[in-house]
């Protein structure tokens, strides 16, 4: 009992590095002067992105990168067919879309490495930021035009400008969770 | 200071109704908002989305239908979703869009009734100094009447004692006492002349036909005014009235119209109803005074022919009738007066 008293505070700190440790994405130096990033699996079950990604919402993963570099995936769990349908946009513009039947894959192909950017060898410093939204812009719209309609007059059918103004200007997908990673990464 | 002290009142008031307005336009909106988004309401929809997907497993061949039905709800699903996830943002902007406009329209609204104090007050003093104007015109008035009587008398007494002191005949001495006597009759007319408020009694109201006051009137008075001729042009009105009162009051728009009349003219009275209008052919009474002519010692004469509260007095007459003195109308060729009688029990 005295010794988990003793333990209990240094776990307490250590926690949080732990988790941080496990969110921690690896950077891979390839071909061409290319950084990918490999995300952690981890990523995909925290409680908040868990819940997200069965909601039948596309969830978005917007990577930023500097000194000059981004890019996105997006994945959305089609309830009826119960398949991930998932998409990858690297920052040289290459679309890669998919339809994913298992969570055991899905975890590989996401943490399969994603082109990031280019550096100048010999060595990198690379400064990600990864922001994390509950739905795409095209569902925003969707819910946009349906309820300025909503406003609207039943008879004509077209919304108010006004109630369309203010939730064209509100329905922003509002970033669920967001990290932050630096690192060094040496080049060939 | 008391500017400032305005707008210190303005603002906090401003703001006041701004911030109550605010804790009422939240509760209203966050409440519209929950109902939008209740929550059976979403497992409802969650509910409806599952059981299409266990029907095509029951009934596969109805699987299309049961595929239409499931994304047709799933949208809706999601698009609740969408705004569950952006109720915060949403109720901000629209509380703060509400709120800017309440601003912006109570500001304004604030701004006017200040402007409209400032106004008012600036008019009062206005007014306040056209008063002061006029009680310092006839105070001018006044003196300038009684000191031409005085400074007269005290001439012809400096003559009497000069008269005395160098042993004149009896009958100079006796001449210039008289002519002391005589300004100081003036004076004493003068004084009597001018009409008081304080020496206006209570109206003794009785029955009275007022085409019989009128027709005395332009018979006593036929000679009254040499350059004026009274007419009565006739009707009947059946009134509480005094009869000397009301004479009085058609002797002060008689003399007030003898005034107004440069060589020959008349004064023309006619009865309707319950009223009687006196009009008469002078020059009429300049725009400027109109608004005030009741007010006691307002008057267009020269000094000398008038205190300027003829018009003052009898209005009074006229309120304590029950009715009202009023300037019906007034041109270059001519000013009405219309007397009007209240509805009184003459008891």
């Amino acid at each position: 009992m005295g010794a988990l008293n003793r333990v209990a505070p240094l776990l307490l700190f250590l926690a949080p590095l732990l988790i941080r440790a496990q969110t921690r994405p690896t950077f891979i130096a390839q071909p061409g002067r290319v950084i990918a990033i490999a995300l952690p699996v981890s990523l995909l079950n925290d409680s908040g992105i868990a819940r997200q990604l069965g909601s039948g919402l596309t969830t978005v993963f917007l990577l930023a990168a500097k000194p000059r570099g981004s890019a996105r995936v997006d994945i959305r769990f089609d309830v009826w067919d119960e398949v991930w349908i998932v998409r990858r946009l690297d920052f040289d513009g290459h679309d890669e879309r998919q339809r994913i039947t298992s969570r055991d894959a899905l975890e590989k192909w996401w943490s399969s490495p994603l082109r990031l950017l280019t550096g100048d060898p010999p060595h990198v410093s690379v400064d990600v930021t990864l922001t994390v939204l509950p739905f795409s812009a095209a569902e925003s719209e969707d819910a946009r035009a349906w309820i300025s309609k909503s406003a609207g007059s039943a008879e004509s059918g077209r919304g108010s400008p006004l109630v369309a103004a203010v939730i064209g200007t509100t329905l922003n997908a509002k970033p669920i969770r967001s990290y932050r990673w630096q690192s060094e990464v040496q080049l060939k | 200071m008391r500017g400032w002290r305005s707008i210190a009142v303005v603002v906090l008031a401003v703001c006041g109704a701004t911030l109550l307005f605010w804790l009422l336009v939240h509760q209203v909106s966050a409440l519209w908002m929950d109902v939008a988004l209740r929550a059976d309401v979403r497992q409802a929809l969650q509910q409806s989305v599952d059981d299409q997907k266990k029907l095509r497993v029951l009934d596969a061949n109805g699987s299309a239908e049961y595929r239409r039905h499931f994304e047709e709800t799933s949208r809706l699903l999601h698009r609740l979703d969408v705004l569950r996830m952006s109720r915060e943002q949403m109720l901000q902007r629209f509380e703060v869009m509400l709120v800017g406009l309440f601003a912006v329209a109570a500001s304004l609204i604030a701004m006017s009734i200040v402007v409209r104090g400032n106004r008012g007050r600036a008019r009062e003093r206005s007014q306040y100094l056209d008063r002061i104007a006029d009680l310092q015109e006839i105070e001018r008035r006044r003196a300038h009447e009684t000191r031409g009587p005085l400074t007269a008398a005290r001439l012809e007494l400096e003559r009497a004692d000069d008269a005395i002191a160098r042993g004149a005949p009896q009958q100079e001495i006796a001449a210039a006492l008289g002519s002391v006597g005589d300004e100081l009759e003036r004076l004493s007319r003068l004084t009597h002349r001018q009409p008081s408020f304080a020496a206006i009694g209570a109206p003794v109201l009785r029955p009275t036909s007022l085409a019989e006051v009128v027709k005395e009137f332009c018979t006593t008075f036929a000679n009254a005014w040499p350059n004026v001729a009274l007419r009565f042009e006739g009707g009947e009105a059946r009134v509480c009235a005094d009869r000397d009162l009301v004479r009085q009051v058609l002797v002060n728009l008689c003399t007030n119209s003898a005034m107004a009349i440069a060589e020959k003219g008349s004064v023309t009275f006619t009865i309707a109803r319950n009223a009687l209008d006196v009009a008469d052919t002078g020059s009429g009474i300049p725009e400027s005074l109109r608004a005030r002519v009741f007010d006691p010692y307002v008057t267009t004469r020269r000094i000398g022919e008038g205190t300027g509260l003829g018009l003052a007095i009898s209005r009074k007459i006229m309120l304590e009738h029950g009715g009202d003195l009023q300037l019906a109308g007034s041109t270059t060729s001519g000013t009405t007066f219309r007397l009007t009688f209240g509805e009184m029990d003459c008891n």
